[in-house]
């Protein structure tokens, strides 16, 4: 039978196929680097979410995962739009 | 009424909300977290003064290496999401096998890095091939390591297993480790894309 965690499984899997096409295929750009941002918010909450089974948990741990998936596609998107100005705040001298 | 002899006890106050496993392996999880968002603000920051060095690198990298991890530790982790299920019903010998096979899918992952480094040194690639490859050796090993701890607890677990340590309403030590391994499993879902897809 195909429950919840099948489910999950299927999903992820399928994420991540997906994510091998576009190391094929992908050039830089904006577009990938939206979808790479997109894939890691999206299967890393459905880890948290459904293989941790973190809804019903203390909310500082469910607040911190869920900001780590968060907050590491904006540093993507970041990275990607201002890297001159990322390059700038570390360049010493 | 007074209660000079304080025998009341005060309303419960504590958080309602359950923590999967036990505190002390959250402890170690942030730890791990906070390590790795370091790591990765060292990725993105020589990826901006090195561009053209990160968009040519994964080209070289063996993708289906990277790939195959990912397969592993996903499906390794939906085991330990039935082991876990199945010790809250009482279903030990379930358990256990479940356990088993979260534990031989992760072992795997060594046995996959192993041969992707191989392939790597026969093809040039190794620490000193360039910034994109020595982030890439940098996070993909300490990655490794802390695999291999998850690896270490699932062993420790599974042998519990076994010897009916764990029931439905003792297995914290189960979910614990159900917990750091799902950890691992997030990280490399963002590493994954950091050096095998992103450019």
């Amino acid at each position: 039978m195909i429950g919840k965690a099948e489910r999950t499984w299927l999903t992820l899997v399928a994420l991540t196929l997906a994510g091998a096409l576009l190391a094929e295929t992908g050039h830089a750009g904006w577009p990938l680097s939206l979808v790479v941002a997109g894939l890691i918010a999206v299967k890393g909450r459905l880890v948290i979410d459904r293989y941790m089974a973190i809804t019903p948990a203390h909310p500082r741990i469910r607040r911190i995962l869920h900001g780590f998936v968060t907050l590491v596609p904006l540093m993507v998107i970041f990275s990607h739009g201002w890297g001159d100005v990322l390059r700038r705040l570390t360049t010493l001298g | 009424m007074n209660d000079p002899a304080g025998a009341t006890l005060p309303a419960p106050t504590l958080h309602a909300q359950p923590v999967p496993g036990n505190k002390g392996i959250w402890v170690g999880i942030f730890c791990v977290l906070v390590e790795f968002l370091l790591l990765f603000c060292v990725y993105f920051i020589a990826k901006a003064h090195h561009p053209a060095a990160f968009e040519r690198g994964p080209d070289q990298l063996a993708t289906v290496a990277g790939v195959t991890i990912t397969l592993l530790l996903l499906t390794s982790g939906y085991c330990m999401v039935k082991a876990v299920a199945a010790i809250r019903r009482d279903a030990r010998r379930t358990t256990f096998f479940w356990v088993l096979a979260a534990l031989l899918l992760g072992l795997g992952y060594p046995i996959v890095k192993f041969f992707e480094i191989r392939w790597n040194v026969a093809h040039g690639i190794d620490g000193t091939a360039g910034i994109f490859y020595t982030v890439y050796y940098y996070l993909t090993l300490n990655h490794l390591v802390h695999v291999s701890w998850g690896l270490l607890g699932l062993i420790w677990v599974a042998t519990r297993t076994a010897l009916g340590v764990y029931s439905s309403r003792d297995h914290s030590g189960l979910e614990a480790a159900a917990m750091y391994w799902h950890g691992t499993d997030v990280l490399w879902l963002i590493i994954f894309p950091f050096f095998y897809v992103l450019r």
